[in-house]
């Protein structure tokens, strides 16, 4: 397949060609000419006008959940796929939630050979402990051969503390990656939002920031004590922002990411109880967004994901308690990210964090744009307006908090592995 | 008459001043038509009211059925248990059943917080929150200001303290909101586990000692102990509860000035306050059972003016 695009804006190419109008013929999967803008017509390629559009390394998400095997009517593998190609991805980390959990070599291939063929290339994150239980290690080095690139008991947040350390200090034999989502379950139980003045008024019960900064505090001395790096999912507290930058200061291989939806929702948008924003960690307050966008203006959280958490609306229209927690983010993450922070980042800057940062974290390779380089990209607007429609949503699940809602910034083509996809 | 600015009686929250006194001039008169010898009128003849009882409720249950049969409409009664609407599917399969019977006016009480808006969303019929989780009961909060200004003449300027489980509480919660709303001061007390982390920002004071609390307020609000609403323990002993936060005739008759005590039944007889001060004169707790009648009448005819 030969595809052209014309006069496109190059970022984040890797090379000293960012920032540069081009045009770029892709053959066969593989980046066979970037030329002056204009000087490039082939009439047996797909040509598509880049003008006032970027072209990027594909785009990666660190953190989000197919829910296949086992819960294939929220989403499936293939639906899930389409879903991250809506929303300009080509690679994506599945997280082990599902039923039965990644917690063994037999799911960590179902789900690598089911997606060998899509256009996103899918990783697989297994479980830390067995069956996901929280008790005993899993089989962490049979599932890192097969194919998982990180191990994490995902939102079964591990209280055990030693459980956490045989984590890190096994994982080392292997250079397993181990991340953390942050909760002690002690002091978030049965909590339905942020703790704060929006859950004093609404009589929920409230989940304290403490919740997870007393969990990042003890995981910080964990990695410090076994001298392995740890990741920090979806962190969402100024006092996780705090712990890590000092961290980080003190030299530990510590790593963050935060999910789109916390950059920009505060917990008073849940004032009409609305379950679609019910998420966790919860939606925080103002001052954690501000400490959250600090955070990614001095490095100390290095990529951006959507905890895309699909689930159907028998677990989502229902009472508050009663609701799933959970929102799905593949297709709307880039413009909430975008939003969010153009006034304060370069854009070069914003798709780093969706791309090659969250590779550079999961030790994956980087991904450039040059002459001979397989061609793994993202042709985006970032001016576009659109209106997200249930409808057209790719997502199995419908339980996108934006829905009806008019966003900026769109992608509007992926490619990789010789695939094409133009979204809708 | 005037008319109340919302559709549904959700919560206190939703309420603006004029709405409460619209109510209070509204229950004054019915409360002097429930001491006529003939109690009902025909206001609300053919409405039809449901009373939804999805948590155990025997007092709120009884006024609100009282107040619907004294305004001549029509009542239908459905009461699950907890355990099935814990499997989810209950509200959604009974809006639809309201749907279909062409209900006017429905009461909820309902476990959860939100459920009553839950409910205002998917319905065309007018909802009265009876209760949802630790969110907001308005009746009950609405009855309490108007007991209120009916033993002190009025509300605004009043010093309010109530003491008990305020984190499980949605009376406490629905009294700060009206309480505020008519110009109260207000005072929550109780254990510091059983105090939201912030309380303040709702515009009260706290205090963590009972004698404090009482010496300082004009009508002191005892909640009940809901052992049933606590999943983990707040504090060690009902003993403990009680040496630190039950009122008794002793420390009543130390204080230096004669309060005015109030619960929201039904009362734990020595725990939050013993049987002597429960039956004091200084107690309004069966007035505000009548009052009861009364605000839920007042509430119910003028929904029903959205209804028509």
């Amino acid at each position: 397949m030969k595809i052209l695009i014309k006069e496109v804006t190059l970022i984040n190419t890797g090379t000293n060609e960012s920032g540069a109008v081009r045009d770029v013929l892709i053959d066969n999967g593989i980046i066979n000419k970037i030329a002056q803008a204009g000087t490039l017509s082939d009439p047996s390629a797909t040509t598509i006008d880049g003008k006032k559009k970027f072209l990027s390394p594909g785009w990666f998400d660190m953190h989000v959940n197919f829910r296949d095997p086992g819960e294939e009517i929220k989403e499936d593998l293939m639906s899930g796929c389409a879903a991250a190609m809506q929303g300009g991805f080509t690679g994506v980390l599945c997280m082990p939630s599902t039923t039965p959990p990644i917690h063994s070599k037999a799911e960590v291939e179902f789900v690598l050979n089911k997606t060998k063929n899509e256009l996103v290339e899918v990783h697989v994150a297994g479980t830390l402990s067995h069956e996901q239980k929280g008790k005993d290690l899993s089989e962490m080095y049979d599932m890192a051969s097969a194919g998982a690139i990180a191990f994490t008991d995902d939102k079964h947040a591990v209280q055990d503390a030693g459980l956490l350390t045989r984590a890190l200090l096994y994982s080392k034999n292997f250079g397993g990656k181990i991340l953390s989502f942050a909760d002690d379950n002690s002091l978030s139980s049965k909590g339905q939002m942020n703790e704060g003045i929006t859950s004093t008024h609404l009589g929920l019960k409230g989940i304290p920031s403490l919740a997870e900064s007393v969990m990042i505090s003890r995981d910080l001395q964990l990695a410090e004590y076994t001298g392995s790096p740890i990741h920090f999912s979806t962190i969402s507290t100024k006092e996780s922002v705090e712990l890590i930058r000092n961290a980080k200061k003190k030299g530990l291989a510590v790593t963050a990411d935060v999910c789109a939806l916390h950059l920009s929702q505060d917990d008073s948008a849940l004032e009409n109880f609305d379950t679609l924003l019910k998420i966790k960690p919860p939606l925080r307050s103002r001052e954690d967004i501000t400490a959250l966008h600090s955070g990614i203006l001095d490095g100390t959280i290095s990529a951006i994901s959507s905890d895309h958490s699909p689930e159907d609306t028998e677990n989502k229209e229902k009472e508050f308690d009663l609701a799933a927690f959970g929102a799905s983010g593949l297709e709307t993450t880039f413009s909430l990210t975008y939003s969010s922070l153009i006034n304060k980042l370069k854009i070069e800057k914003i798709v780093d964090l969706i791309s090659n940062s969250p590779r550079r974290i999961l030790g994956l390779k980087e991904i450039t744009i040059k002459e001979g380089e397989n061609a793994n990209l993202t042709l985006f607007d970032t001016e576009q307006e659109w209106i997200v429609d249930g409808s057209t949503l790719k997502s199995k699940s419908k339980n996108n908090p934006f829905t009806g809602k008019k966003l900026k910034g769109k992608a509007i083509a992926v490619i990789n592995k010789n695939k094409f996809f133009l979204c809708s | 008459m005037g008319a109340l600015s919302v559709k549904h009686l959700l919560g206190i929250k939703e309420l603006s001043l004029a709405d409460i006194e619209l109510i209070f001039s509204t229950a004054d008169t019915f409360k002097e038509v429930l001491n006529r010898p003939i109690k009902k009128v025909p206001s609300l003849r053919d409405v039809t009211i449901a009373n939804l009882f999805f948590e155990n409720s025997t007092r709120t249950r009884l006024s609100f059925e009282l107040a619907e049969r004294r305004l001549s409409a029509d009542v239908i009664n459905f009461a699950a248990s907890s355990s099935s609407v814990s499997k989810g599917e209950t509200l959604i399969d009974t809006v639809n059943n309201i749907l279909a019977m062409k209900v006017d006016i429905v009461v909820m009480r309902h476990p959860h917080a939100g459920a009553a808006q839950f409910l205002s969303r998917h319905v065309e019929a007018s909802i009265v929150n009876a209760g949802d989780g630790a969110h907001e009961h308005p009746t009950q909060a609405l009855l309490d200001a108007f007991s209120i200004r009916e033993k002190l003449g009025e509300v605004k300027g009043k010093k309010i303290a109530i003491v008990g489980d305020i984190l499980h509480s949605r009376v406490a919660l629905s009294n700060i909101f009206c309480l505020k709303k008519l110009g109260a001061e207000v005072m929550v007390c109780g254990p510091t586990t059983l105090m939201p982390r912030y309380i303040e920002s709702l515009g009260v004071k706290v205090e963590h000692n009972l004698k404090n609390a009482l010496e300082w307020c004009d009508v002191a609000n005892m909640l009940r102990i809901q052992l049933e609403r606590q999943d983990i323990k707040y504090f060690p002993s009902l003993r403990e509860y009680i040496q630190l936060f039950g009122l008794n005739k002793q420390i009543l008759d130390s204080l230096s000035k004669r309060i005015t005590i109030m619960h929201p039944g039904p009362i734990n007889r020595g725990v939050e306050i013993t049987s002597e001060v429960a039956d004091s004169d200084q107690s309004i707790i069966l007035n505000q059972v009548e009052n009861g009648v009364a605000i839920r009448m007042a509430v119910l005819y003028l929904l029903a003016g959205h209804v028509k």
